[in-house]
């Protein structure tokens, strides 16, 4: 199991960092539109080439995997913005876009104030993640899938095991619900997860209890209603 | 053993020349432009934010037909509005909204990462991606918003919608008392982005 799979309901940990802010550090604003930019340019949107030299499929996905992957020590240490300067560093200098090398000599000069700032750039590579923006990522795919379940059906969340990335939480693993809405349409997710999640295919929001969740401790007086895909739900045996 | 537990001691000096750099190169390689992030940044300072929340609460809250709408069709009842291009752009393709009422308070979370809805709420702030609030909110939602100062009565029923597929949910407050006199633009001033996420509620002033 990992860690960051299970976070909801994970207890002893404190109180609440009640931060209003979107960005603690400048810095943190430039990591942002990378991030927002190489989504913008991945490959699998149908959006026109540009002359852009990135040529990954880059999603919330992989920035997701690389998070749930962290060492779980790593994970509560680092900030948010943190997190996203590792795994987005990382993946360039994984796929060959910049050595590990040429990274720390610019931060050095930097540090150093020897640095001089990059200019220009083919103005098509903003306007096509500008489009991505105003467009989306939409994984809605027309319905030919019928769900298996209606609202009002009980289910039982599967328990699959688990993988470098998941759309199931932890929490909810192994309880019944019951199906409060089936959304319309069928949805694909980024990438195959190998715990089920992939291809298109219907999507629920699922209403449990608190004492189904968390037994006598839990809280009277409120409901989770989460949404899940179809492959991490069994009909409940009656 | 304790470097896992120690920051290097020029810790943000160093995170912002590494971001700095890594931004130089990708420039350099042609990978984006000089642009780029300035830009991207731009979009989300006038285009997409929590301005735009905002706008849709209060005209849910001076028109009760529109907020059936609004709760029955989101995207449909949203593209009524005069609002910029890409309402159902990224992180917006799929929204709901909730309503709170009398006895029923809406909270929205996220326990696997930080899914918000972008174009009506921007991005989202630090509070959310806690992992204290986000492992806490699952369990113990009521003591959470009593942290937060919202005291809720025990007879206020708390729905927590945790998104984990695809839809990005947020919330309407509840229009506060003693705003009958308020014109539209007046009331979108009293929408917080706390108030359309459910840890707070929305005040007269």
């Amino acid at each position: 199991m990992k860690l960051q799979h299970y976070l909801g309901g994970l207890e002893g940990l404190g109180p609440v960092d009640f931060e209003k802010r979107v960005f603690v550090e400048e810095w943190e604003k430039r990591i942002f539109g990378i991030h927002v930019a190489m989504m913008g340019l991945s490959t699998h949107l149908s959006l026109p080439a540009t002359s852009s030299t990135f040529k990954s499929k880059w999603t919330w996905a992989d920035l997701r995997t690389g998070a749930e992957g962290m060492n779980p020590f790593d994970y509560f240490k680092f900030r948010y913005y943190e997190k996203w300067l590792g795994g987005i560093s990382s993946h360039f200098i994984a796929s060959g876009y910049i050595t590990e090398d040429e990274l720390s000599r610019e931060t050095a000069n930097v540090l150093n104030g020897e640095y001089t700032q990059a200019s220009g750039g083919d103005t098509a590579i903003d306007e096509r993640i500008e489009k991505y923006l105003v467009t989306g990522d939409s994984a809605r795919q027309p319905a030919a899938i019928t769900p298996r379940f209606a609202a009002g059906d009980r289910v039982v969340v599967k328990n699959p095991p688990a993988t470098e990335h998941t759309r199931l939480p932890g929490f909810l693993r192994c309880k019944t619900g019951i199906v409060e809405t089936v959304y319309d349409g069928a949805y694909s997710y980024f990438c195959s997860t190998g715990d089920g999640i992939g291809p298109a295919m219907p999507v629920y929001c699922v209403k449990f209890e608190p004492d189904e969740l968390w037994g006598k401790i839990a809280e009277p007086g409120f409901a989770i209603y989460a949404d899940l895909f179809d492959a991490y739900l069994s009909p409940r045996a009656a | 053993m304790t470097e896992r537990f120690n920051y290097p001691p020029n810790r943000e000096a160093l995170s912002a020349a590494r971001a700095k750099a890594l931004e130089t190169l990708l420039i350099k390689k042609g990978v984006i432009t000089a642009e780029t992030v300035d830009k991207v940044l731009g979009f989300f300072e006038t285009k997409m934010g929590p301005f735009n929340g905002a706008k849709l609460v209060a005209r849910a809250w001076v028109d009760p037909a529109f907020k059936v709408r609004l709760i029955a069709d989101t995207p449909a009842a949203i593209a009524e509005l005069d609002f910029p291009e890409g309402m159902a752009g990224a992180e917006g393709e799929y929204m709901k909204a909730v309503a709170n009422a009398p006895g029923v308070h809406n909270l929205v979370i996220c326990t696997l990462c930080s899914c918000y809805p972008w174009p009506v709420l921007g991005l989202p702030p630090y509070w959310y991606k806690d992992p204290s609030f986000r492992a806490r909110a699952a369990r113990e939602p009521r003591k959470i918003l009593g942290e937060f100062g919202l005291a809720l009565g025990a007879a206020t029923e708390i729905k927590v919608w945790d998104s984990s597929a695809q839809i990005r949910w947020f919330v309407i407050p509840e229009r506060p008392a003693g705003t009958e006199h308020m014109t539209e633009e007046q009331l979108a001033g009293l929408v917080t982005p706390e108030s359309m996420m459910g840890v707070a509620v929305a005040n007269a002033a």
